[in-house]
C-alpha cells in the first residue's frame, strides 16, 4: 500500500529538484504552484494533526487557495507584464544546481538524523523534506540574477519554514486564526513584491539584481 | 478595548487610501491625536484587553508603544507640511501607509503571542515599503527591492525562530498557554537546547530587522532614499519594534536560567553594530546615509546595554527613548535641509548657519544629543551603560564601547561641522516654514524635559521592565 504522506513529501522533493533545473520562468511557477498545494495538504494527511474540527478543513481550503491559486497568479501577471520568460545567464548553472540539490537533500537527511528530535511516526521523512526546502529557497535566491527568480527562493523558503512548523510543533499550539495570519503576511509580500517587481522593469527595462548595485559604501 | 490602539490607525489608513489628499491629511493629524490619546488612556489601565490570548499590556511594550505615539504625531504635524512643499506622487498612498506603518507597530507594542509578533512585525515592513518606493526614483526602487528582500528572508528566519521556541515547550511537556507572559512563569521547565536555537534565530531575524551589523545592508540604503517623515519614523520607531521581539525573548531566556548566553550574544552583535557604523560613517557622502549609519550605531549601544545588564539595562532602555526622539528629530531637520537644498550630498550643503537658521540650530542641537552631550538623555544612557560595563566586570568591553562612540561622533562631526559653517555652497531654493520647524524642536525639547523631570509613572513602567531580568538603578 501507497503511504500517502511520504508520496506528498516525494512530490515536494521532487519539485524542489525540478525547480533547481528549471529554466522557464513559467514552469517555475508551476512548480511553486504544485507545491503550494502538497504542503497545504500535508497537515492534513499527518497523524497527530487528524482530529480536526470544522474551522480546519476552511482553514486548509483556504490556505491551498493562497498558495495553490493567488500567489502562482500573482507571480503569472507579474511575469506577463515583464517580457522576459527565461533565466538567462543564472550565476551558477542549471546542471550543477541540480547537482546541489542532491547534495542539500544528502545534507538535510544528515541533519535531521542528527538533531534526534521525537517525532509522530510517519513523519521521519518530513524533517528532511522541510530542511530540503529551505536550504534549496536559499540556494535559489542566491544562485540565480532575476529579481522574480528571488520571489520564488523567499516562497520556497517561507514553505520550508512551515512544514517545520507543522512538523515540530504540536497541534494544540496551532490556532487558525494566526495561521491565517502568517498567510495572509506572505500574500501581502508577494503583492509588494510584485508591484515592486513591475515598477523595476518599468524603470530599468529588465529585472536583473546586478543593475541594483548603485546604492552602496 | 486595548485592541483599538491599533485597529484604529490601520481603518483609518485603509479608508486614506481612498481619500482625496486634503481630506487624508485631515485624517492623519486626528488619527495620530487620537492614537496619542488611546496610548494614554492604556498607561492609566482605562483599556481592557478583548482577545487575551494574543495581545497584552505590558511594560516593555508600554514604553514602545507611548514613544511610538508621540514621536508619530510629531511628525504627522510635519509630514502635512512636507507633502505641500515636495510633490509626493500619490499622496493618499503615503498617507495611508503612514496610518498603517503606524497600526501595525501598535500592533507589535501589544503582542503577546510570539506568532502574533511575528506577523506584526512583517506587516511593518509590507506597509512601509510603498514609504519608501514613493518617488520611484531607480534609487528608491533598489532601496525598497533590498529592504523587503531582505527584511522578508530576515524575518522569515525569526518565525523559524519562533517555532523552535514552541518546539521547548512540546519536548519538556509542558501545558501552558504560548504568550509570553505565561511562557515566562514556567521558563525554568523548558527545553534550553531548542530555546537556545530558537534565540539565535530570533536575534538573526529581528536583528536584521533592528538593523544589528551585519545584517544591517538595508538600513542606509532605505534610509537615505524614503522620504524625511518616513525616515524619521523607520529610526525613531520601527527600529524599536524589532528590539521590542528581541527583547521579550530575551527576558524568556533570563527566566529560563539562559541569560548568559543571550547576552553574549547580544554584546557581541551590539559591539559588532557600533564598529561596523563607526568604520562607515566616516566620509559619508550623503547626509542622511551618516545618519542611518548612527542609528545602525545607536540600536549596537542599545544591544549591548541590553546585554550587559544591571544598571546598564536602565541605560539602554533610556537610550531608546532619547534615541528615538532625537533621530526622529534629525531626520526630519536632515529632510528641511534637502527642502532647503535640493540636494542629499553633504558636500554640496554649506553654510546651513546663514542660510537656514532655524534648521541649522535644530540639526546642530540634534547632532550634540546624538553624540552624547549634556543636555540630553543620551549622554545619560550612555554613561548608564558605560558604569554598568564596568560594574559587571567587563571593562574590555568598556573600552571597545568609549572607542567605538568616539569612532562615530568623530565621523559624524566632521560632516555636521562642514555642513554647518563651509561656505562651499550653490544656492538656496526652499524657505523655512513654522509647521515643519517646530516638530524637530519638540522632540529634541522632549528629550531635555525628560532628563529634567521624569513623570513618576514613566520611572516605575522603565523599572517593570528592567527589574524582571536583574535590571536596577541601585549601583
Amino acid at each position: 500500500m501507497i503511504n500517502i504522506n511520504e508520496l506528498i513529501m516525494v512530490i515536494i522533493l521532487l519539485s524542489v529538484l525540478l525547480s533547481l533545473a528549471s529554466n522557464r520562468l513559467v514552469a517555475l511557477v508551476k512548480i511553486m504552484a504544485l507545491q503550494g498545494v502538497m504542503v497545504s495538504l500535508l497537515p492534513l494527511v499527518l497523524e497527530h494533526h487528524s482530529r480536526m474540527g470544522s474551522g480546519g478543513l476552511i482553514f486548509f481550503q483556504v490556505m491551498i487557495l493562497i498558495k495553490g491559486v493567488f500567489i502562482p497568479a500573482l507571480l503569472y501577471v507579474a511575469l506577463k507584464r515583464i517580457t522576459i520568460k527565461r533565466e538567462i545567464e543564472p550565476i551558477i548553472g542549471y546542471h550543477a544546481s541540480l547537482f546541489a540539490g542532491l547534495i542539500i537533500i544528502l545534507l538535510s537527511i544528515f541533519i535531521s538524523e542528527k538533531l534526534h528530535v521525537s517525532m509522530a511516526s510517519g513523519s521521519e521523512l518530513l524533517l528532511t523534506t522541510a530542511i530540503t526546502t529551505m536550504s534549496a529557497g536559499f540556494f535559489l535566491m542566491m544562485s540565480r540574477r532575476k529579481a522574480i527568480t528571488q520571489v520564488i527562493g523567499y516562497l520556497m523558503l517561507e514553505n520550508g519554514i512551515y512544514m517545520v512548523g507543522t512538523a515540530l510543533t504540536k497541534h494544540s499550539h496551532t490556532i487558525y486564526v494566526i495561521e491565517f495570519g502568517v498567510l495572509l503576511d506572505l500574500l501581502v509580500a508577494v503583492m509588494i513584491m510584485g508591484i515592486i517587481l513591475h515598477n523595476i522593469n518599468h524603470a530599468f527595462d529588465d529585472i536583473d539584481t546586478d543593475l541594483l548595485n548603485s546604492l552602496k559604501d | 478595548m486595548l485592541e483599538l490602539i491599533f485597529v484604529l490607525p490601520i481603518l483609518t489608513g485603509l479608508t486614506a487610501l481612498f481619500l482625496p489628499s486634503n481630506m487624508g491629511r485631515g485624517m492623519l493629524l486626528i488619527a495620530a491625536l487620537l492614537h496619542l490619546q488611546l496610548s494614554m488612556m492604556a498607561w492609566f489601565g482605562k483599556l481592557s484587553v478583548f482577545a487575551d490570548r494574543f495581545f497584552a499590556l505590558e511594560p516593555a511594550g508600554m514604553l514602545v508603544l507611548l514613544v511610538t505615539s508621540f514621536v508619530f504625531l510629531c511628525i504627522a504635524c510635519y509630514a502635512i507640511c512636507y507633502m505641500q512643499d515636495t510633490e509626493v506622487s500619490s499622496e493618499p498612498v503615503f498617507i495611508g501607509c503612514l496610518l498603517l506603518f503606524l497600526g501595525t507597530m501598535s500592533m507589535v507594542t501589544l503582542a503577546d503571542h510570539p506568532i502574533v509578533l511575528w506577523i506584526a512585525i512583517e506587516a511593518t515592513t509590507l506597509v512601509s515599503a510603498p514609504l519608501i518606493f514613493i518617488h520611484r526614483s531607480k534609487a528608491a526602487l533598489e532601496a525598497t527591492w533590498k529592504y523587503v528582500i531582505i527584511c522578508s528572508v530576515g524575518i522569515a528566519l525569526a518565525l523559524l525562530g519562533c517555532f523552535f521556541i514552541t518546539l521547548s515547550i512540546d519536548i519538556a511537556d509542558v501545558d501552558v498557554a504560548l504568550t509570553f507572559t505565561s511562557l515566562n512563569t514556567v521558563a525554568t521547565n523548558l527545553d534550553p537546547l531548542w530555546l537556545k536555537v530558537g534565540f539565535i534565530f530570533v536575534v538573526i531575524g529581528f536583528g536584521t530587522k533592528m538593523g544589528l551589523a551585519p545584517m544591517h545592508t538595508w538600513l542606509p540604503d532605505a534610509h537615505s532614499q524614503a522620504p524625511s517623515p518616513a525616515s524619521a519614523l523607520l529610526s525613531g520607531a520601527l527600529l524599536n519594534c524589532a528590539f521590542l521581539g528581541i527583547y521579550k525573548v530575551h527576558t524568556l531566556m533570563y527566566l529560563a536560567g539562559l541569560g548568559e548566553f543571550s547576552s553574549n550574544l547580544l554584546i557581541g552583535f551590539g559591539l559588532t553594530s557600533m564598529f561596523v557604523a563607526g568604520v562607515f560613517i566616516i566620509r559619508q557622502p550623503d547626509y542622511k546615509r551618516m545618519l542611518a549609519y548612527s542609528s545602525i550605531e545607536n540600536m549596537g549601544i542599545i544591544a549591548f546595554g541590553v546585554g550587559i545588564g544591571g544598571i546598564a539595562l536602565y541605560g539602554a532602555i533610556l537610550h531608546m527613548i532619547h534615541h528615538s526622539l532625537i533621530k526622529s528629530s534629525l531626520f526630519l531637520s536632515a529632510g528641511n535641509i534637502f527642502i532647503g537644498f535640493q540636494t542629499k550630498l553633504a558636500e554640496n550643503v554649506g553654510n546651513m548657519a546663514k542660510f537656514l537658521p532655524k534648521t541649522f540650530l535644530s540639526f546642530f542641537a540634534g547632532f550634540v544629543g546624538i553624540s552624547g552631550l549634556p543636555p540630553f538623555g543620551i549622554f545619560i544612557s550612555e554613561l548608564f551603560i558605560l558604569l554598568g560595563a564596568i560594574q559587571m566586570g567587563h571593562p574590555v568591553y568598556a573600552a571597545l564601547f568609549i572607542f567605538a562612540l568616539i569612532l562615530v561622533v568623530a565621523g559624524a562631526a566632521q560632516i555636521v561641522t562642514d555642513m554647518s559653517f563651509s561656505a562651499n555652497v550653490g544656492q538656496v531654493i526652499g524657505i523655512e516654514r513654522y509647521l515643519r520647524v517646530v516638530p524637530p524642536y519638540v522632540l529634541l525639547a522632549a528629550s531635555i524635559s525628560l532628563c529634567i523631570y521624569m513623570p513618576e509613572g514613566l520611572y516605575t513602567t522603565i523599572l517593570d521592565t528592567i527589574t524582571i531580568i536583574g535590571g536596577t538603578i541601585h549601583g
